[in-house]
């Protein structure tokens, strides 16, 4: 089963409650966001990191991948206060 | 759950709140990425530079500018 998937709404034997649903549909938002994330640091991450790919991952490069994760995600932080805190 | 309580005002309330909250949060993924190409030049260091920080705050709310310019202009339009 897929992480999208659900029981089915309709069927007569689903004893779901509506708050079991919404905390079903809230998971599984988190776990696409997560994902989503992810793939966006990864994509971000390559391209500042590692740009002459070699036979294997060098020290510099690793190093790299870390601060670009932790920067990425201070990068969210700053967009995010920017866009909640300051009002026009 | 009966299959109608789908439809209850109080499960589209629900709904609704978290079809913004997703909205917001795909905003700020979007914005994000697209303020950490336009600001981060070369290979992440330690922390940000100052000048860093300063592009990436100001890329979010010139967005919002822009955003506004677009729809009043979008509006004026009809």
């Amino acid at each position: 089963m897929d992480s999208f998937s659900s029981p089915s709404i309709g069927s007569s034997s689903s004893n779901i409650s509506s708050s079991d649903l919404m905390d079903q549909l809230k998971t599984q938002l988190a776990q696409a966001y997560a994902e989503e994330f992810l793939e966006t640091v990864r994509g971000k991450c390559f391209e500042k990191c590692i740009t002459k790919p070699s036979s294997s991952l060098g020290g510099s490069e690793s190093s790299c991948i870390s601060r670009c994760v932790d920067r990425y995600i201070e990068a969210t932080g700053i967009i995010s206060r920017a866009l909640f805190n300051a009002p026009h | 759950m009966d299959p109608s309580a789908l439809n209850s005002a109080e499960m589209q309330r629900l709904l609704n709140q978290e079809k913004e909250k997703a909205m917001v949060n795909e905003m700020l993924a979007k914005l994000t990425s697209e303020c950490w190409d336009k600001c981060i030049s070369s290979a992440p260091g330690s922390k940000f530079s100052s000048s860093e920080s300063a592009c990436l705050s100001n890329c979010a709310q010139r967005y919002m500018d822009m955003s506004l310019i677009i729809m009043k202009r979008f509006q004026s339009m009809h």
